[in-house]
């Protein structure tokens, strides 16, 4: 039973969980992380209280695992001659950790920049948590988090400032916004160096302060654009363990990586891109299995390799 | 328009000016810096120039740099892709248009009381007594929004900040020569009409002289609204749709 509910507990955010405790009148402490605080709810809360408690039902919560947050249908984009995204078919369901890998200049960032709402498709759309990026931006803007590939940070203000600046952008309440930002930045280990100006970071530090500033919003969506580009391998490591993390909250993560052993680890599924086509989808372990290779990176070598050498 | 987003970016862009020491020398230290010099160099009654005379034109010199600082900011932060981030947050438009907007008259307000500090320690005494001042601050805060506009424009068609710093004189140096403290001739007069930086001169002239019932205020405040206004709505529609991304 305790593990029945601790995995129905599980499915729920922060927010909501402490939003429960609340509801139970159960004390817990500021500084607990998310697993202490399952545990601690598992032991006190019953299933019933949790569906006497949700405005929204806990049956839909977690059956909106199985639900689309990113449908992406015929999308092209033509820049005068060359087509960046050519004929792109998708589907990503929340609390999917996809990857979009491909080689330099497949169409990965300018598949991104369209799901994120910078740039406008040439043909086709997307639907994103249920609002088309070619008519409801303003709402697609509530849920996404973008993490671009440059460090877009202002270098003359300090990494809290930042991220504060975009928490309030996003209509965060003062309070919990400096909560949130002492987390991230512990958590990135960011917290020493947050009161000095940005343009003093060196390239791994800005990469984790672009990367908060992504998820400070905390987004349904979240596009992380080579999030961990110019990171020492140890930092690389730690951050991909934070990634990870964020698969706990429900959330849906849209990955582009060079580093393949970073798909691999992370991914629920990958997704190969090149010359704007979708050439291959699957979860890690199946592209290994039909391409009979040992690691993701041999999948990745065999098919683009190929269709280098075949000129395709 | 939401008022935590607004104070936010207002906050952020008062923290860039006062952190980029380029910023600061550019709209506060150089105006002090040629408000001494040129009250000693021109004010001088044999030269045809008294302080009087010069100070408005020095408060209209300040404001025109302001194009350079928006045109430089804009262009670096879109070459940065933080124009591109910010848009990708609930952001509207006119919040991000509105601080800049905001932001430039603040810093408009603190240059006019810069130059006017100063000159009034160098003896500058207008007519109008300390009266005038608090009419200029407005009259100078609407023209600041033609700088707004034009900083703008030359954001859109500048790829670089490099670019944006050359180009920005195409605006200032007109400004420069027809409506600051260089005495304009019949001839230069006709070719002045057209830069909207006259009227402010014309303006803060009359103002300073405290002849506050002279039409010439109203008509100079009326071209100053009606240019600024349309300037900044230009500049705003030109580089939403080609300047932003």
């Amino acid at each position: 039973m305790s593990s029945d509910i601790r995995s129905v507990l599980k499915q729920l955010d922060v927010k909501e969980l402490y939003e429960i405790a609340k509801f139970k009148k159960i004390n817990i402490p500021r500084n607990w992380s998310r697993t202490l605080i399952v545990e601690l709810l598992a032991l006190n809360v019953s299933t019933q209280d949790i569906r006497n408690f949700g405005t929204k039902p806990l049956e839909k919560r977690i059956e909106s695992r199985d639900v689309s947050a990113i449908i992406v249908k015929d999308l092209v984009k033509q820049f005068e001659d060359v087509t960046a995204v050519d004929s792109l078919n998708l589907e990503i369901k929340q609390g999917e950790l996809f990857s979009l890998l491909g080689p330099n200049g497949a169409g990965k960032t300018t598949t991104i920049n369209i799901l994120s709402g910078i740039l406008k498709p040439t043909k086709g759309t997307a639907i994103i948590a249920g609002f088309d990026v070619t008519k409801n931006l303003e709402e697609i803007k509530t849920v996404i988090g973008v993490c671009p590939q440059e460090a877009a940070v202002f270098k003359f203000l300090n990494a809290r400032e930042n991220i504060e600046l975009f928490g309030n952008l996003h209509g965060i309440p003062k309070k919990e916004l400096e909560e949130r930002t002492d987390t991230f930045l512990e958590l990135l280990g960011l917290a020493e160096a947050s009161k000095r100006m940005a343009k003093g970071y060196s390239g791994g530090m800005l990469r984790k302060l672009n990367l908060i500033i992504a998820l400070i919003s905390d987004p349904k969506i979240a596009f992380l654009d080579e999030p961990t580009v110019g990171m020492d391998p140890r930092a690389r490591r730690k951050t991909w363990e934070f990634i990870g993390s964020l698969k706990d909250q429900n959330k849906t993560i849209v990955l582009t990586t060079h580093y393949i052993e970073e798909a691999e680890a992370l991914s629920d599924r990958v997704g190969i891109i090149d010359y704007g086509k979708l050439i291959e989808l699957g979860t890690p372990q199946e592209l290994m299995e039909k391409y009979e290779t040992k690691n993701l990176e041999q999948v990745f070598l065999k098919i683009t390799g190929r269709r280098i050498l075949e000129g395709i | 328009m939401a008022l935590q987003s607004l104070v936010a970016l207002i906050k952020m862009e008062l923290k860039k000016f006062i952190r980029q020491p380029a910023d600061l020398f550019l709209n506060l230290l150089f105006p002090a810096v040629l408000t001494i010099v040129f009250i000693f160099a021109f004010a001088d009654p044999e030269l045809g120039m008294s302080i009087n005379s010069v100070v408005p034109g020095l408060i209209v010199y300040a404001v025109i740099f302001v194009i350079m600082t928006i045109a430089q900011s804009f262009s670096t932060e879109r070459q940065e892709g933080l124009l591109k981030r910010l848009n990708t947050t609930p952001m509207t438009s006119g919040e991000f248009m509105g601080s800049q907007i905001i932001t430039h008259m603040l810093i408009s307000f603190l240059q006019v009381i810069v130059v006017f500090t100063l000159a009034f320690l160098l003896g500058f005494r207008p007519d109008s007594g300390i009266q005038g001042i608090f009419l200029a601050l407005p009259v100078t805060a609407i023209f600041s929004l033609s700088s707004v506009g034009l900083g703008l424009i030359t954001a859109t068609v500048s790829k670089t900040p490099e670019a944006a710093t050359g180009i920005s004189f195409v605006f200032i140096l007109p400004q420069m020569f027809f409506g600051t403290f260089i005495p304009i001739t019949s001839t230069t007069q006709q070719i002045a009409k057209f830069i909207p930086s006259y009227y402010l001169l014309d303006a803060l002239k009359t103002i300073f002289e405290g002849d506050w019932m002279n039409t010439n205020i109203f008509l100079d405040l009326g071209v100053i609204s009606i240019v600024s206004i349309s300037v900044v709505i230009i500049g705003i529609l030109l580089f939403e749709k080609y300047g932003s991304a």
